[in-house]
């Protein structure tokens, strides 16, 4: 065990482990929930961005094939043995692989509005199976699965993980958390150059924590779940972006910029809650202090079906281990 | 949400979704992996110790055997970095097949070569390219107050200090972050490239009679020979420097002078997660430097036996590193001397010169950060202790890390200079090959060891005679690792095989070890199992 057993059930211990931006990863999310047991958590959270980015149509063609697209080229696969094996292997990098024929794929790849409704059916879809999977894998355990959405996560998925067993989902909550101690629940980001779900200004941020703030009972004691990390840190440190959404690079490494929220880095300097952990920002894997606050991003590298997590050890109102880890 | 067709042969459909970026092509990985090449630092020390050391040696097919050697380094590196495309080097590829302690000890090896090398590039600005240039301006304009500024630099308390300042100067970039440094750099490659530039032109318009005749009139007098071009050449070949010609063996050992600094073209395999199409930008950025050099080499050197003439060049040196006493320049025959005495223009002196000591500059944050990151990554690892991974509140850079790879580098430098370890530290080159070797061995085997990391990699599906396209690629770099471990083995002027050499291979890998292991038995003590963070947490 990656934690002493003999203080596994020490008096005010609880242990986190925390991951985030799985994106659709089949793997990642089975690793996640696994990784209660590996790692002897009694408590899995998770900050946000469970959705995928991308449908793979897989079109059938009259002599039986499959046409599809992998890693810049098409691929042609040529029985159901193969099939499977695409199927799967894109659901494990976080894409949504479906099957049609060549004249559906024909007349929704001109049809915006058809595709919106494809990509929205397979997320949810795929979200009721990681609720399923959760709930049969944490079943007769006493852990729950914390989360709260991320930008990139459609609002549908709130109330999926809502009902879904074992799983314990709030946005724009303050809520109870195991040993005594309180979760601030605060999803979705700052604008990205993407224009996704979930994006509040700054402005909101103010709203948002203005609304949440009261709720919390004792800032010693209080662990802030926000999606966004704060601004100017190493945590949200990522690559700089042209109008093209191209990386720009200097001298062959890309050029960096801060991501985060300006808002959230004010509250924490002023309110020091006992932890904050983030996502959002897949490049900014790091731990550092903000004053006496701990703030966690773990990153996240998904498509190569690796978790990146945090272990955190929590005990008598201190965080007594704070460790990146990969699995 | 939005969603985009990209394409009717590209069958896929995306949605606005963060993350989305097209991230970074070949030719910006091309530029990364030249600057770690340093063309300059190449041309420095290959003519410094080329000729002086390997009479029979040709240069030339040495640059080209070292080109094709590392090429296909390069391509084992790039089949990793298409598979595990993530930041961080041979510790990444080493920790995801290799026992944790072996993996730790393999990234030990090669950051210790690498902070060496750093060392090594602030030594060689001071001899190899200020302390030239203050000597050809003394010769250049009779104020002996320069040359006077050259013999103090060449004082080892001069030389440590001057050294210590680059090293430092390093740190201090590098604390300030990424984006300072790569800006710092975007000029220091510019002028450097520019330098270069102006040498190879100013060398193809020379001739040996103008060199000769300027060689005699600058440095005869202090000499006391009229004829001072001949004269060392004679001088050389009376104490001792071997006849000119060719020798396979020599082509062999002196391409190891090429070879170490063409190391550096696989160094954006520390950026393998930041970069698009990671096959083919690592291809053309790996393979395009590689050629680059190798071409860019390759003419400086033929444009440098034309002016200087191969003989003056190997004798020149020869007695100087020999100590024998024999005739020589006045200060280290440098390149950067050779061309001031050659163009005997002040300014062009100094801009070659100072092009020199840029391009190794470039060695040195390069380097310096390539340390870094991998400490760092230790530390997230449990491996090494916490306060290396720190981030720095301030900066927002590993701030401990940074210090501690700039305390290795003077320690190194040190040794440099007050000891005559030089010649037995240089061993840290071969064992940095070793690791490679270690590490591209595994790749043979990846695929069939990890087969579920390996299904999700881009050439799963590519195989060459029913092999594995990785296993192909890892058994060729492995090849030419190999080739240049025994090559630097046999070679006591690159590196060398003495038993105290092999006592310093032994004692890093030693060292390697022992540091895993107890910084085991110190996570166990606070409840923690480190190898677990080497382990794939399982699906089912």
């Amino acid at each position: 065990m990656f934690w002493r057993k003999k203080d596994k059930n020490a008096d005010g211990e609880v242990k986190i482990f925390f991951a985030s931006d799985l994106h659709g990863s089949n793997v990642c999310f089975k690793k996640f929930v696994n990784s209660a047991k590996f790692y002897g958590s009694d408590v899995l959270v998770l900050g946000g961005d469970l959705t995928g980015k991308a449908v793979i149509p897989i079109a059938e063609q009259q002599d039986g094939t499959f046409l599809a697209f992998q890693h810049g080229e098409s691929v042609q696969l040529r029985d159901k043995s193969e099939l499977d094996d695409f199927v799967k292997r894109q659901g494990n990098i976080g894409f949504y692989p479906t099957v049609m024929s060549e004249a559906e794929y024909q007349a929704l790849r001109t049809d915006a509005d058809a595709q919106s409704v494809l990509f929205k059916r397979l997320v949810l879809e795929r979200v009721h199976e990681w609720a399923a999977f959760a709930a049969d894998k944490l079943k007769g355990t006493d852990i729950p699965l914390v989360a709260l959405p991320g930008n990139d996560d459609f609002h549908e998925i709130d109330e999926i993980l809502t009902r879904a067993a074992h799983f314990d989902f709030h946005e724009m909550q303050v809520c109870e958390f195991k040993g005594g101690y309180q979760m601030l629940f605060c999803g979705g980001s700052t604008p990205t150059p993407w224009d996704t779900e979930r994006e509040y200004s700054e402005e909101q941020y103010v709203a948002r924590f203005a609304e949440l703030l009261p709720q919390v009972g004792d800032m010693d004691r209080c662990i802030f779940n926000v999606h966004v990390p704060p601004l100017g840190t190493a945590l949200d440190a990522c690559p700089k972006l042209d109008e093209k959404l191209r990386v720009v690079y200097e001298m062959g490494l890309p050029a960096q910029i801060h991501a985060g929220c300006q808002t959230l880095i004010d509250i924490i300097k002023e309110h020091q809650p006992l932890l904050g952990l983030h996502g959002h920002i897949h490049e900014g894997r790091a731990k550092i202090n903000i004053g006496k606050t701990i703030c966690i991003n773990p990153g996240s590298v998904y498509p190569e079906g690796i978790l990146q997590g945090a272990m955190i050890t929590l005990r008598h109102g201190q965080v007594t281990q704070a460790n990146l880890m990969q699995g | 949400m939005s969603v985009t067709d990209v394409g009717a042969d590209k069958r896929i459909f995306l949605r606005k979704a963060s993350g989305l970026i097209r991230t970074a092509s070949g030719t910006d990985t091309f530029i990364y992996d030249l600057g770690l090449v340093s063309i300059g630092l190449g041309v420095g020390s290959m003519l410094y110790y080329g000729p002086a050391f390997y009479p029979q040696g040709n240069l030339i097919w040495g640059c080209v055997i070292a080109g094709v050697a590392m090429a296909l380094i390069s391509f084992g590196f790039i089949t990793w970095s298409i598979t595990l495309p993530r930041s961080g080097g041979i510790y990444v590829f080493g920790s995801r097949i290799l026992p944790p302690a072996l993996a730790l000890t393999m990234s030990l090896v090669e950051i210790s070569a690498w902070l060496f090398y750093c060392a090594i590039a602030a030594y060689w600005i001071v001899i190899l390219a200020l302390a030239p240039m203050f000597s050809a301006l003394s010769l250049l304009t009779g104020n002996e107050t320069f040359l006077s500024i050259s013999q103090t630099m060449l004082e080892p308390w001069a030389t440590f200090l001057i050294g210590a300042v680059i090293l430092i100067l390093s740190q201090v970039v590098l604390s300030f972050g990424m984006r300072f440094y790569l800006t710092v750099n975007k000029w220091v490659f510019i002028l450097a490239l520019a330098s270069t530039i102006l040498m190879i032109i100013t060398l193809a318009m020379a001739t040996r009679e103008q060199f000769v005749t300027n060689l005699n009139a600058l440095v005869g007098p202090s000499l006391g020979v009229p004829d001072a071009y001949n004269a060392i050449i004679a001088s050389g070949k009376e104490k001792g420097w071997g006849e000119a010609g060719t020798d396979v063996w020599q082509t062999i050992l002196v391409s190891n002078w090429p070879f170490l600094p063409l190391v550096g073209a696989a160094f954006s395999i520390a950026i393998g997660g930041e970069i698009k199409s990671v096959g083919k930008s690592q291809s053309v950025g790996m393979l395009g430097a590689v050629l680059c050099a190798t071409v860019a080499w390759i003419i400086t050197v033929y444009l440098a036996y034309k002016v200087f003439g191969f003989e003056f060049l190997g004798t020149a040196v020869y007695n100087v590193l020999s100590g024998n006493g024999g005739l020589t320049t006045p200060t280290d025959p440098a390149v950067a001397l050779l061309t001031g005495i050659l163009t005997q223009s002040p300014l062009i002196t100094v801009l070659t010169s100072l092009g020199l000591a840029l391009w190794m500059w470039m060695w040195i944050p390069g380097m310096h950060t390539f340390g870094v990151r991998a400490i760092v990554a230790w530390s997230f690892d449990r491996v090494a202790p916490a306060p290396l991974g720190k981030i720095s509140e301030t900066y927002h850079t590993p701030m401990v890390a940074i210090t501690v790879t700039t305390i290795v580098n003077l320690i190194f430098m040190a040794l440099f200079v007050f000891t005559p370890w030089f010649s037995k530290i240089v061993i840290l080159i071969e064992a940095a090959v070793l690791a490679w070797s270690v590490v591209l061995a595994a790749g043979i085997f990846f695929p069939y060891l990890r087969p579920q990391l390996y299904e999700k990699s881009p050439i799963a599906s590519k195989t060459v005679f029913g092999l594995p396209l990785m296993s192909v690629g890892c058994f060729l770099g492995f090849i030419a690792a190999q080739f240049y471990f025994w090559t630097l083995f046999f070679d006591p002027n690159a590196a060398g095989h003495d038993p105290t050499q092999l006592m310093i291979v032994a004692g890093v890998f030693v060292l390697g070890f022992v540091f895993y292991y107890v910084m085991k038995l110190i996570r166990r003590s606070q409840g923690i199992d480190v190898t677990l963070a080497f382990k794939e947490i399982p699906i089912e």
